[in-house]
């Protein structure tokens, strides 16, 4: 029998959370991609983004507020034949683990990044997180944002992610493919993930997205791959696409897969030119003494370089 | 026969090749066969400032540091004006003739405030605000001065270039040709410190040669001391001892934020990370190596490594202060997740930046309350180069069978201390490996069918569990259930319990000395070895003293301490720090209050000859609770 990817736990998120079609985006993107559930780790932060890992019948870790990401590489860099899908929300991510989500950029570890874009810290009652516009007063807010509003492809790409990409939770179908993508996707990926708050946002609703979006993928003229056959022209022209695309927001917002590099390195291959056989006995996997239960290291050879003779 | 026993200060500018002409000098010693021990003291400066590196040579190991110097080696007037105090009867005074009449005011690299104490001091003594001033200060104190012309020496050895670049190597050949050393001992070293630059090599000689001949000719040559068979050994600093343990005790995984002076150790680490040290039975892993990570911060760091740690690889960070407290809220979450992860801190001078590449203990009590809420943790300290090496190895195993954070302490001190280790024990301690299995559906990661508080380990790719920073229920899940949060904080703490019966004395308390005593030092750390060296010497003079050494803090060993504690005639608490850190965890732990303390908070080392004289001004006191300041060190 197929592994049921969802737990049966009570989920606890609000009537109507965009939160609902992620979970299911994302356990049917790994039931189609027939993964081994021992093989596929979730990490998340706190809020109810952090949730996530509970609903998913694979390992999962419920980290700190804003940590996701180096508790995530950690898994990912001990085990790099693991599979390492992350979930956070807006604030998690872009906010409190900005540094983090900015340092995995230039990393290029290997993880699928999902951030929960809501505009607002839900399980706090309602505050303005970091995407936000400016001057936008959601109901729960006693003033008006004085925030202004950060644009979460256009820093993911700055960083140095090699996929970036834009879903709605309310199109699951869209949504679950681009999971896939970004799952198979060597170097690390961002999904922002349009995902209204029934609660506590009152004007970024479904109704609200559903009348703006439109997916990249249908203009058909739309190639957001990088090779490694693609020249510099190329590749940056393709980058440039992707970052004015970016910039659009408002009455049309672009889904679906704005960059997706595949010419750069993970970091688990460069860390695998310093260290000998990394890929194929991880750190995780390699046995630590001899059958007479003391160390593999012989401190005569190991530390030669330390011997005064 | 004389014992041999020479402290040498040899002191420059930041980035003016100190560490170069200190290397010398010890394995010239150590090539003549004796041993040598060293601290290194420097700025938080990249360049200019004054550093300086304090030595001890003995036939025997030297365990510490003591004043006044047999030598003082200054290659800039900087040198000569902070080292003042740290000249007495005999010391002998090396420096270039050349900077005699240099003046007090233009010597800017010394603090403005280290600068107006000495021009006080040298007002006080009636003497001139230079070098010279000072050195006739020395003079009084009965330093005997050996103004060199090294600009001279240098051009007769070699021509052309700029002759200051061979001021580090003259000052040690001139140290090694005064202390009797035989100069191919000292070209021996220069092949070793400038390997693979034959010419650099060559013109170091020749400056080498030069300075003896000089020596020879001025007769500032003792008699030559006496050779000893030397056998091989590692010289190795305390950063070296806990990388090399930890990569011994089986690390996989090591991930830091760059600090002083905690990430030389995952340098080493990463130096030796391309290893070829697998154990020929398994050829499949003849070569594997560690994972480390530079990350881009302490948070990071910390919440990596506990990543990797719930992969099954054995994980570990190292920091100091300000890097420590940035990792409170994960070590709490290692605790309730129960997650194998050593932290290495190196402490300094805190609070805040305070001290960055100074000496300090003041992280105890902090160590002890990382983090939020209440969890186990365990925490230790190792007090010298060899127990780095050994309580990493043990470390990391702690960190595996109780699965929690264990914090180890190792101060800036200690972790600039150079020793030399006859031997590394590849057998010491044995290095257990973490089960890989796929276990059964009933099985339960965070299980209460446990006598010990151990639930049986898993990993992430094997098995499907959850981990979360909310109380969890057996499978990992989020509760808020009252009675199973009892039942998952008793869990926890049990662990404690039994770490603490398992784990043997030795490993957490030792007693130095005879069990019946006039005095009784307590101490943890570095200032283990200048103890021992003060009991020495107080027994010597019929004083039985002992030593209550602390390595382990949580679980504490208060049966053992209160034991002694409770027996003891007269108990001196030493420590560096102001609050007697230590004495409060032995109080708060067996009711026992130290009154009488020596303590050291300016950041320099402790040495033999600055505790001798406080446990004397104690011993010869009446007063009980009693409270000695150490202030010495430039």
């Amino acid at each position: 029998m197929a592994h049921n990817f969802k737990t049966d736990l009570t989920v606890d998120w609000c009537p109507g959370c965009g939160d609902f079609g992620i979970v299911t985006s994302i356990t049917q993107a790994l039931t189609e991609l027939n993964l081994d559930p021992r093989g596929v780790v979730a990490v998340s932060g706190i809020g109810c983004s952090g949730k996530t890992p509970h609903y998913i019948n694979i390992a999962g870790a419920h980290t700190l507020h804003g940590r996701s990401i180096p508790y995530a590489t950690g898994v990912k860099l001990s085990n790099p034949k693991l599979k390492v899908i992350v979930t956070g929300g807006d604030g998690d991510m872009l906010s409190i683990g900005a540094g983090h989500f900015v340092a995995e950029g230039r990393r290029n570890s290997g993880l699928t990044i999902m951030v929960y874009d809501n505009e607002v810290y839900g399980l706090t009652k309602g505050q303005a997180a970091p995407t936000m516009s400016l001057g936008e007063q959601t109901k729960s807010l006693t003033r008006a944002n004085i925030f202004g509003k950060l644009n979460p492809i256009a820093l993911a790409l700055s960083a140095g992610y090699s996929m970036v990409a834009r879903g709605f939770s309310f199109d699951m179908k869209q949504l679950k493919e681009i999971i896939k993508t970004a799952i198979n996707h060597e170097g690390s990926s961002v999904i922002d993930i349009l995902q209204p708050c029934p609660t506590y946002n009152n004007i970024n609703t479904m109704e609200w997205y559903k009348q703006r979006v439109y997916k990249l993928e249908d203009d058909k003229s739309w190639n957001p791959i990088v090779t490694p056959e693609d020249d510099a022209k190329t590749s940056g022209e393709k980058f440039a696409s992707a970052m004015t695309k970016a910039l659009e927001w408002g009455d049309r917002i672009p889904t679906g897969i704005f960059y997706q590099n595949k010419a750069i390195p993970p970091f688990t291959k460069r860390l695998a030119k310093n260290v000998p056989n990394y890929l194929e006995v991880t750190p995780a996997e390699q046995r630590v003494s001899t059958s007479d239960g003391y160390t593999v290291v012989d401190p005569k050879e190991t530390f030669a370089d330390k011997i005064l003779m | 026969m004389k014992t041999v026993d020479i402290s040498i200060t040899i002191g420059g500018p930041q980035g003016g090749g100190i560490d170069t002409s200190s290397n010398m000098i010890s394995r010239a010693f150590a090539y003549s066969g004796y041993n040598v021990f060293g601290v290194r003291e420097y700025h938080s400066n990249i360049k200019g400032r004054h550093s300086y590196t304090h030595l001890r040579v003995k036939k025997e190991r030297p365990r510490s540091l003591k004043y006044p110097l047999d030598f003082l080696v200054a290659l800039d007037p900087d040198t000569i004006f902070e080292h003042i105090e740290d000249v007495g009867k005999g010391t002998r005074i090396i420096y270039d003739n050349s900077i005699e009449k240099s003046d007090l005011s233009q010597a800017r690299m010394i603090m403005k405030d280290t600068s107006d104490r000495i021009r006080h001091e040298l007002e006080h003594s009636g003497d001139l605000m230079t070098v010279a001033g000072a050195i006739s200060l020395m003079k009084k104190k009965g330093g005997i001065a050996i103004p060199i012309p090294f600009s001279d020496i240098v051009q007769k050895a070699i021509s052309g270039g700029v002759p200051s670049r061979y001021y580090n190597t003259l000052g040690a050949a001139l140290t090694l040709a005064i202390s009797g050393v035989d100069v191919k001992f000292l070209e021996e070293s220069i092949r070793f410190v400038f390997s693979s630059k034959e010419k650099v090599v060559e013109e170091n000689v020749s400056v080498v040669k030069a300075a003896y001949d000089y020596c020879q000719e001025n007769k500032f040559r003792t008699d030559n001391l006496e050779e000893i068979k030397r056998t091989p050994r590692f010289l190795l600093t305390g950063n070296d001892g806990a990388a090399i343990g930890k990569i011994m005790g089986g690390l996989r995984f090591q991930t830091y934020y760059p600090i002083t002076p905690a990430s030389d150790e995952s340098t080493i680490i990463e130096e030796h990370e391309d290893l070829k040290w697998i154990a020929s039975e398994n050829s499949k892993l003849a070569k594997s190596g560690i994972a480390v990570v530079q990350t881009e911060d302490e948070i990071s760091a910390i919440a990596m490594a506990s990543g990797a740690a719930i992969t099954g690889a054995r994980s570990s960070t190292a920091t100091s202060g300000p890097g420590f407290s940035l990792m409170a809220e994960a070590i709490s979450f290692a605790g309730i997740d129960e997650i194998p992860i050593v932290i290495t801190l190196y402490q300094r001078g805190g609070p805040s930046t305070g001290l960055p590449t100074r000496n300090g203990q003041g992280d105890l009590l902090f160590a002890l309350n990382t983090g939020h809420g209440e969890f186990p943790r365990m925490v230790i300290s190792s007090g010298d180069v060899e127990e780095c090496i050994y309580d990493s190895m043990n470390a990391l195993n702690y960190a595996q069978r109780y699965q929690l954070p264990v914090i180890h302490l190792i101060d800036k001190n200690l972790a600039n201390t150079s020793d030399f280790i006859p031997e590394i024990d590849s057998k010491k301690v044995k290095v257990p490996q973490v089960a890989r299995i796929v276990h059964s559906p009933e099985w339960r990661r965070y299980s209460l069918d446990t006598k010990t508080g151990i639930s049986e380990f898993g990993v992430f790719g094997k098995d499907i569990f959850w981990m979360t920073g909310d109380e969890h229920d057996e499978l990992g899940h989020v509760t808020e259930d009252s009675e199973l949060r009892d039942k998952m904080m008793v869990k926890r703490f049990h662990k404690l319990e039994v770490a603490d019966s398992e784990i043997p004395i030795s490993d957490k308390a030792v007693l130095y000395g005879p069990e019946n005593a006039d005095v009784t030092f307590v101490t943890w750390g570095s200032q283990k070895g200048p103890i021992l060296d003060v009991m020495e010497i107080l027994g010597k003079e019929g004083k039985k003293c002992n030593l209550l050494y602390l390595k382990m803090f949580q679980p504490f060993p208060s049966e053992f301490v209160s034991g002694i504690l409770s027996k003891a005639k007269m108990v001196i608490d030493v420590e560096s720090n102001m609050l007697g850190q230590a004495a409060n965890v032995i109080k708060l732990n067996t009711g026992i209050d130290i009154t009488r303390r020596i303590l050291k908070y300016n950041g320099r080392h402790m040495t033999e000859d600055e505790i001798l004289d406080a446990a004397r001004t104690i011993m010869g006191t009446s007063q009980k609770k009693i409270e000695v300041v150490l202030k010495h060190g430039a």
